[in-house]
């Protein structure tokens, strides 16, 4: 169900909208100075009630995470935001950091004050310079308002922020691929356990949240936990609120929209996004960044014998919640939620090879079947597209991300082997066309 | 101990130990590339991925993957449980683990094979890892297929000098990383990394940087395959014409324990390596050491010498113990060699004590050198504890108080196992003395002023004991037959005692080892010692 909410994006847009004073007239940092007023775990609760689903691409409970942090530690704490976005499709963060920043800030006062730190480092990819910009624009701001440093609100709760500027490695987004990067290592994803929470910036306690989901932190204590949680359609099966959802690709008006919790990829490309372009048909949706498997829209919803999806099964999936849980049922992903629309002016073979291509560029290289398995996807891809492959070599494609799937160190395995076996298996028609006729059949083109 | 079963079998584990570990321990082995029992885990290579089940109760995890049914032309949707690295894993109380037994880990295993020799030159006919090269052995075990990509494989740098020691091959390297984290953890330098990223990785040198310190060998030992080879065995011997014979390095007195690689066709030794010692040497040899194996062929004392000239064993023999036969024992000095095992210091200490009558005895052997921390000693010996063990009624003398004797006139006959001199300035005192015989298997510094040498094995030659700083009795195997008319040097002193007129009877090294044993001096300080852990 289709239902706008503008807690982050009210000031998009607006002339120095990103500045403290439009934030503060909008009513921002009340709640920061609520939070240092609650004890912690009132304030893990109060997080809790909410059920921020991680905006990271996991999904995993914001409230929950921050618990995971040990309560007694000699080592200091830290929180570290993941403003890497580097996920193709996704650029929601980005309009965060660029558009609110103070939302940001204010989120990771409230953040290590739930989790016990004192310091948050803010990960920025480094291609986001006006992200960068307005965040230390922001941080100053804030410290000169007495809202960050030494005495936060004139409360006995020491926060500093720092932005660190990433190198631009897609893997640096991998939380702990991020960690080592931060450290000055190199941005290659860490053996778990232990976690980060055990074992996490230079070997101390910390918590890694993606930047909007500490972005909507102050909106959970603004409005409470609960009736926030309750914005959401999904409310019941603990996916709560609202967020921001991405349209791009073949939609006449992409972009990022605010809204609650249970909106679908109907509403999200039709009513938000405008419609496809030149009104022609989808041959494809992606729901939520690259690494998510696309479907077609003539896909249908039958997930047998879990009660939750009952009001779903029979409807396309278009018309699905954009759920954590809802898109884990059907076995795809949610990710980041902002999704990506092929109208059928595109090629979805130059598709899968665009996707494919990306993850060879970004595969870390620790582990054999990913760094191996990624450069022969995309080896057999270039000869399809060049019309030199062979069916042999196309029925080997889900063979080489089968041995990828769920056999690698970092969750970058499963990224990429999902869309290596969504695009095979939805267009194999296609793909035979290259094998056999050089594609003469398809548009052979990504743009309309 | 707490259990676990892995494939039918009940494998006791250690808390905290990786399901690796504890198979290892129990000789299972758990196919690996990447781990390696004395480095951090890396968990890298996904060889040793085995099925976990859950815990009763509750689900497996499951993935969804595709199979392509050719008869339908469809994609079938399957489920398969997550697999988990064993090198990584912590062993649990009634966990239930499949390795061969499981098919999914069947499938893993092959294809983690495949791909890593998807972009691998395969040229192993010129490869000098080929007959103990992982990749070839689990081709065999694991996978047994032919590689299915057929197109040209990524093309990286080749004979990449890494210092002067050390060569790589980019291409046939696994990016295991072994390599960088023994820099990193064992010898403390960290002058390998990686670059780029994906399928273009490679190991390279810091900025500057040369791999040079004291342990660079090694990098090529943890090599898991032929990506590092050493400059020094770089296309000399094929391995599968190699034999090993159980060593102890002779290098310094840390005693490593060690395989000394030999060919049996033509009696040389090509190689010395580790061999894995938890008390002493775990799993490292140093550079030194590795290298000291080239003294077998260097620089080596053959023939008989009578005054420099080379002569007719037995002639030599009878010529040496002429200048030995009207010595007056009181001026006659016994030189016994930290070099050489304990049989050989016996059989001179029972010549010296029981037939000359002699109770001049002295200690000689290799000047000291550089130490570390890691492994390496200062002492250059690797019996000098042994010797000491040995002379049970008074320490022999160092070799300096014999080249001060000698320069005031005190011996007219010197006796001594080798021609090293452990103070090089010394040498000089030794160019008097009228009767020096030398029983020794290298020219050292002292041959050049010697009447008499007569030739000995070398340690790769003979089979001996040999006492470590940590008072640890260590035997070493003989690898190669004697090269020249070379005799071990216990048996050349009883040739010599019997050349001399003494009813010297041993022929046999269990007749020495026999007269050892109720005086066994040495093992029993040693053992004692090594039970307490503490260093000399
Ligand atoms: C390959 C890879 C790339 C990722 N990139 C990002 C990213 O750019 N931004 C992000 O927030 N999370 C990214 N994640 C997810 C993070 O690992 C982590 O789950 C997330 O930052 C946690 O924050 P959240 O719980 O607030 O979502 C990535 C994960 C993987 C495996
Ligand atoms: S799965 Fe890929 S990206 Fe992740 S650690 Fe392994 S090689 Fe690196
Ligand atoms: S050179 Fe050898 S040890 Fe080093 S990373 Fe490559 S395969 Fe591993
Ligand atoms: S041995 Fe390489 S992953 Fe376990």
């Amino acid at each position: 169900m289709l239902k706008r909410t503008d807690y982050l994006t009210k000031n998009y847009g607006k002339p120095d909208g990103w500045k403290l004073a439009a934030y503060e007239a909008a009513g921002g940092y009340r709640s920061a100075r609520k939070a240092l007023g609650m004890s912690k775990d009132a304030v893990i609760d109060e997080a809790k009630k909410a059920h921020v689903r991680g905006r990271g691409g996991a999904g995993f409970d914001c409230g929950v995470k921050w618990s995971f942090m040990p309560k007694e530690s000699t080592k200091p704490h830290y929180l570290v935001i993941n403003a890497d976005e580097g996920e193709p499709g996704t650029f929601k963060d980005r309009t965060i950091m660029e558009q609110n920043p103070h939302s940001l800030i204010e989120g990771c006062i409230i953040g290590c004050y739930a989790i016990g730190a004192h310091a948050c480092y803010i990960y920025v990819r480094d291609e986001l310079h006006l992200s960068k910009e307005r965040l230390w624009g922001a941080i100053a701001e804030a410290k000169a308002k007495g809202h960050l440093g030494a005495r936060p609100f004139g409360k006995d709760y020491a926060v500093e922020i720092y932005v660190h500027t990433g190198a631009g490695a897609y893997i640096c987004g991998e939380e702990t691929a991020l960690l080592n990067s931060l450290e000055g290592r190199r941005g290659e994803p860490r053996l778990k356990p232990p976690f980060p929470a055990q074992y996490g910036a230079f070997g101390c306690p910390s918590t890694v949240n993606n930047v909007e989901t500490i972005a909507i932190m102050p909106t959970v204590f603004e409005i409470g936990g609960d009736a926030f949680s309750k914005l959401s359609e999904l409310h019941g099966i603990n996916d709560g609120g609202c967020r921001l959802f991405g349209v791009s690709g073949h939609v006449k008006n992409p972009g990022i929209f605010e809204a609650a919790v249970g909106l679908t990829l109907r509403e999200l490309i039709f009513d938000l996004g405008g419609g496809v372009l030149d009104d022609r048909a989808i041959i494809g949706v992606i729901p939520g960044g690259s690494s998510c498997p696309i479907h077609k829209p003539d896909e249908i919803v039958d997930v047998a014998g879990d009660p939750r999806f009952e009001p779903y099964n029979g409807k396309s999936v278009l018309d699905l919640p954009l759920g954590v849980d809802t898109f884990r049922g059907i076995g795809s992903m949610l990710g980041t939620a902002c999704a990506i629309v092929l109208s059928d002016a595109a090629d979805p073979v130059l598709a899968y090879h665009n996707v494919m291509r990306f993850y060879r560029h970004e595969s870390c290289g620790q582990c054999t079947p990913c760094r191996e398995g990624m450069g022969w996807i995309e080896r057999i891809l270039d000869k399809i597209v060049a019309g030199t492959g062979t069916i042999e070599e196309l029925d080997q494609l889900s063979d080489i991300a089968n041995s990828v799937m769920g056999n690698t160190i970092c969750a970058f395995g499963e990224g990429a082997a999902q869309p290596a076996l969504a695009f095979v298996r939805r267009y194999r028609k296609e793909l035979e066309d290259y094998v056999h006729n050089g594609g003469k059949n398809q548009t052979g083109t990504l743009t309309t | 101990m707490p259990t676990f079963k892995l494939d039918e079998r009940e494998i006791p584990f250690e808390k905290g130990e990786t399901i690796i570990q504890a198979a290892h321990r129990a000789g299972i082995d758990i196919p690996h590339y990447c781990w390696h029992p004395g480095l951090s885990v890396a968990a890298n290579c996904r060889m040793c991925l085995v099925e976990i089940e859950p815990p009763p109760g509750r689900p497996a995890m499951m993935l969804d993957v595709l199979e392509w049914d050719a008869d339908a032309q469809d994609y079938v949707p399957q489920k398969k449980p997550k697999l988990q690295p064993a090198c990584q894993f912590q062993a649990g109380e009634g966990m239930v683990v499949h390795s061969e037994g499981s098919k999914n880990v069947k499938e893993a295993r092959r294809a983690v094979q495949e791909m890593l020799l998807l972009n691998h030159p395969v040229d192993c006919p010129i490869c000098d890892q080929a007959g103990e090269c992982r990749l070839q052995d689990y081709w065999l075990e694991h996978q047994g297929s032919k590689k299915r990509m057929k197109d040209e494989p990524v093309h990286k740098p080749k004979a990449v000098v890494f210092g002067p020691t050390i060569v790589y091959d980019a291409e046939r390297c696994i990016v295991c990383t072994r390599c960088i984290r023994f820099c990193d953890e064992v010898a403390g330098d960290s002058v390998l990394d990686l670059r780029e990223r994906g399928n273009l990785n490679e190991v390279v040198l810091a900025p500057g940087r040369e791999l040079d310190h004291d342990y660079t060998l090694m990098t090529e030992y943890v090599c898991p395959v032929g990506a590092l080879t050493a400059v020094d065995f770089r296309f000399k011997a094929r391995v599968w014409f190699l034999r090993s014979a159980r060593t102890v390095c002779v290098g310094c007195a840390t005693g490593c324990n060690a395989f000394l690689d030999f060919d049996p066709r033509d009696q040389k030794v090509y190689r010395h390596r580790p061999r894995e010692n938890p008390d002493v040497n775990k799993y490292w040899m140093c550079d030194e050491g590795m290298l000291s194996y080239s003294r077998v062929h260097e620089n080596r004392v053959l023939r008989a010498e009578i005054d420099g000239q080379t002569i007719e064993f037995e002639r030599g023999l009878k010529k040496a113990a002429k200048l030995f036969k009207s010595a007056d024992p009181d001026r006659t000095a016994i030189v016994l060699s930290a070099q050489h095992s304990n049989e050989d210091n016996f059989a001179m200490l029972v010549l010296a004590r029981d037939y000359i009558g002699s109770g001049n005895v002295f200690v000689n052997g290799r000047p000291g050198g550089d130490s570390d921390e890691i492994l390496r000693d200062a002492d250059k010996n690797p019996n000098a504890r042994g010797v000491v063990g040995l002379c049970t009624s008074a320490p022999p003398a160092p070799f300096k108080e014999l080249a001060t004797a000698l320069a005031a006139g005190k011996f007219t006959h010197v006796l001594a196992l080798g021609s090293d001199a452990s103070d090089p300035d010394e040498v000089a005192a030794f160019e008097d003395c009228e009767n020096l015989v030398l029983l020794t298997s290298h020219r050292g510094p002292l041959a050049a002023h010697a009447d008499a040498l007569l030739p000995a094995c070398t340690w790769a030659e003979a089979d001996g004991t040999f006492v470590n700083r940590t008072g640890i009795a260590q035997e070493s195997e003989r690898a190669i037959f004697p090269h020249g008319d070379s005799l071990p040097a216990w048996k050349l002193i009883a040739a010599f005692g019997r050349a001399l007129g003494h009813s010297f009877g041993w022929t046999k090294l269990r007749h020495v080892r026999a007269a050892m044993a109720p005086d066994p001096g040495a093992e029993v300080a040693a053992d004692a010692e090594a039970q307490s852990g503490a260093p000399a």
